[in-house]
């Protein structure tokens, strides 16, 4: 009996216990360089362990074996090879080693996108990400994998999945923006404007010491997908960052340009201003956004004559919003109804449309129902906000710095109060 | 692969339900590294995501169907045009590419099932937007003849002027219910109480 048959011998026998686990999680970590030396026969080995109960040794396994080169051939192997692993393993054994089974994860992302398949891992991360994560707080780096294989298989809804739990636990900066910049990309794809902007404004605002290209290019789609979604572009709020703040404008002028256009209203200036910026779109994979931003304006210069106006023909619509005839006015009126964009009634009969006020008045059990769970959402943010507060304010990493720093501007206090009597 | 929770849903017209059982069908059967393409139910799929009036998934899904599979299934081509029509938001060709194809018995329910849920959303959108429309746009909204529409619409209290053909909207009253448990009461002490600490 040869030390690997040895190995796998062991494996079998150390899987049940939590102790017997441990044991083995020590021993594997000793034999890696055995499996390196004998990586050509470990696929002949996995045959004879079991996912499910051997998880922790299938592992080690599976990563030495799959750490080499991979020829074309081997790939769809390989690739279902550990795609049947993620789906059957026990979350509690991989755990114990999530630099193994992280780099096991990536390996699958990698060939399927290889292979072209990226829909053929779709599945297999979706269970990687809930095994590994210790809750569904939990940032793990492989929910940006999962999400780039969600838009590049554009099976966008599946990225909901991961998208719908609150993230409050962050292991890498990287991580995160990733994250929040490829589920803005789902949102936009699933047109949920509200939501994409949300997550790139978590990009463009999040905390960072040099600029990085991720939240360069969140900031042109955040610029265009609120240009959609308000026709507007806030300024940026006092937490962010100040090299953000100073710098993010200079490498999205097309994008800067844009809004001034759209700001005047006028739908040929904003087609020029498109027109003249093309190639730049283009380059940055933006064009079917802008093209969405151009086709929002008549909506919002229709919007903007409902401020005004209490009843309008639809021939005087047609004209001030510069649309070709009065019945492309109504279909635009018509449209912004059906998507709760205005509150308004057509009377064909005198080519008139009146607007209304939003008949929400506030008191039925829905909306009830729906401000309740706000303030619960909102309540349950506020206990955990406080939670992390306690535990920074206990941190000694955090102390000593604040230790370091409060006596400094202790003595520069100290010093200008005699100045300003004297 | 296992159609069976999809035969169930179809079978007993839960048809809501569709897409999202053939979203998670393909996903696995993807993982398995199953090649699927050739005998997926297409047509059913892309009508799942138009039933519930989801274009977006509709449109996301015809861009990842393999092109030989497209030219030799003339069905999917002819629910995509339904799905594009939704897109384009041109109402009255949405009934056209509906009667426009000779559906297999497979999609046939499915399809009808999708128009008259289409038609009876198509009612309500003239009853929430229109004050007084004409009888022929009423006709193209719905789908019918004049005739079949002006008597649809009549059923339910609008009324009709003859000599302009113009058909003036009844309005329906809301209703909502405001009645309050008396456990929000108790909530509503909960978050006062959270307020003050």
């Amino acid at each position: 009996m040869d030390s690997v048959d040895a190995l796998i011998a062991q494996i079998q026998g150390l899987s049940s216990s939590p102790e017997d686990i441990n044991a083995l999680h020590t021993h594997l970590n000793q034999s890696e360089e055995l499996l390196l030396s004998n990586v050509n026969r470990l696929a002949n080995s996995l045959e004879q362990l079991d996912p499910s109960k051997h998880s922790l040794g299938y592992l080690y396994l599976l990563e030495a074996s799959t750490s080499g080169p991979i020829s074309r051939e081997q790939s769809g192997e390989i690739v279902r090879c550990i795609a049947r692993f993620i789906m059957t393993c026990e979350a509690e054994q991989i755990r114990l080693a999530p630099e193994k089974f992280l780099s096991v994860c990536k390996r699958l992302k990698d060939q399927v996108m290889l292979l072209q398949v990226p829909i053929q891992g779709i599945a297999p991360l979706r269970g990687a990400v809930h095994k590994l994560q210790s809750s569904p707080e939990h940032l793990t780096p492989l929910h940006p994998d999962f999400l780039l294989l969600c838009i590049m298989a554009k099976c966008y809804k599946a990225g909901r999945s991961v998208l719908s739990d609150d993230i409050i636990e962050v292991d890498q900066p990287k991580d995160f923006f990733l994250y929040c910049y490829y589920g803005g990309m789902i949102h936009v794809g699933l047109k949920n404007f509200r939501k994409a902007l949300e997550y790139l404004h978590n990009v463009v605002t999040a905390p960072m010491t040099s600029l990085n290209a991720i939240a360069i290019e969140a900031y042109k789609k955040y610029i265009l997908v609120s240009l959609i979604y308000s026709g507007q572009v806030p300024a940026f709020p006092k937490y962010t960052s100040s090299v953000a703040q100073r710098n993010l404008k200079c490498y999205s002028q097309p994008y800067i340009d844009l809004v001034s256009s759209y700001a005047t209203g006028k739908i040929s200036e904003l087609e020029t201003c498109f027109e003249a910026n093309m190639e730049k779109y283009k380059s940055d994979n933006n064009v079917g956004l802008v093209k969405q931003v151009l086709s929002s304006l008549s909506k919002r210069n229709i919007q903007r004559l409902t401020q005004t106006y209490l009843t309008l023909s639809l021939q005087d619509i047609a004209n001030l919003v510069q649309l070709g005839n009065s019945k492309q006015a109504e279909m635009h009126v018509l449209e912004m109804i059906q998507d709760g964009e205005i509150f308004a009634t057509i009377n064909q009969k005198d080519g008139m449309v009146s607007f209304h006020e939003d008949p929400e008045q506030y008191k039925s059990c829905e909306m009830i129902e729906r401000i309740d769970s706000s303030i619960q959402r909102v309540m349950a943010l506020t206990k955990t906000l406080h939670a992390i507060d306690e535990r920074i304010s206990c941190d000694p990493a955090y102390l000593a710095k604040m230790g370091r720093e409060r006596p400094r501007f202790d003595l520069d206090d100290f010093d200008s109060v005699p100045q300003k009597f004297l | 692969m296992d159609f069976s929770l999809l035969s169930e849903a179809l079978s007993s017209k839960s048809y809501e339900k569709v897409s999202e059982i053939c979203d998670e069908l393909m996903l696995q059967a993807a993982a398995q590294g199953i090649n699927f393409q050739d005998e997926w139910p297409h047509a059913i799929h892309l009508l799942g995501h138009l039933y519930i009036n989801d274009v977006n998934s509709a449109r996301f899904l015809w861009k990842s169907i393999p092109l030989l599979i497209k030219e030799n299934q003339p069905e999917i081509v002819a629910v995509w045009k339904i799905g594009q029509r939704l897109w384009t938001r041109d109402y009255a060709g949405v009934h056209e590419a509906v009667r426009g194809f000779n559906w297999s018995s497979d999609v046939l329910n499915f399809v009808v099932a999708f128009s008259e849920k289409y038609t009876k959303k198509m009612f309500d959108l003239l009853l929430s937007a229109y004050s007084t429309i004409s009888v022929a746009d009423t006709a193209l909204f719905l789908g019918m003849s004049e005739e079949d529409a002006t008597n649809y619409a009549l059923q339910y209290g609008w009324t009709v002027d003859p000599a302009s053909k113009m058909l003036t909207v009844k309005k329906l009253p809301v209703v909502r219910e405001q009645k309050l448990e008396p456990s929000k009461l108790q909530r509503l002490t909960e978050y006062v109480f959270h307020l003050e600490h």
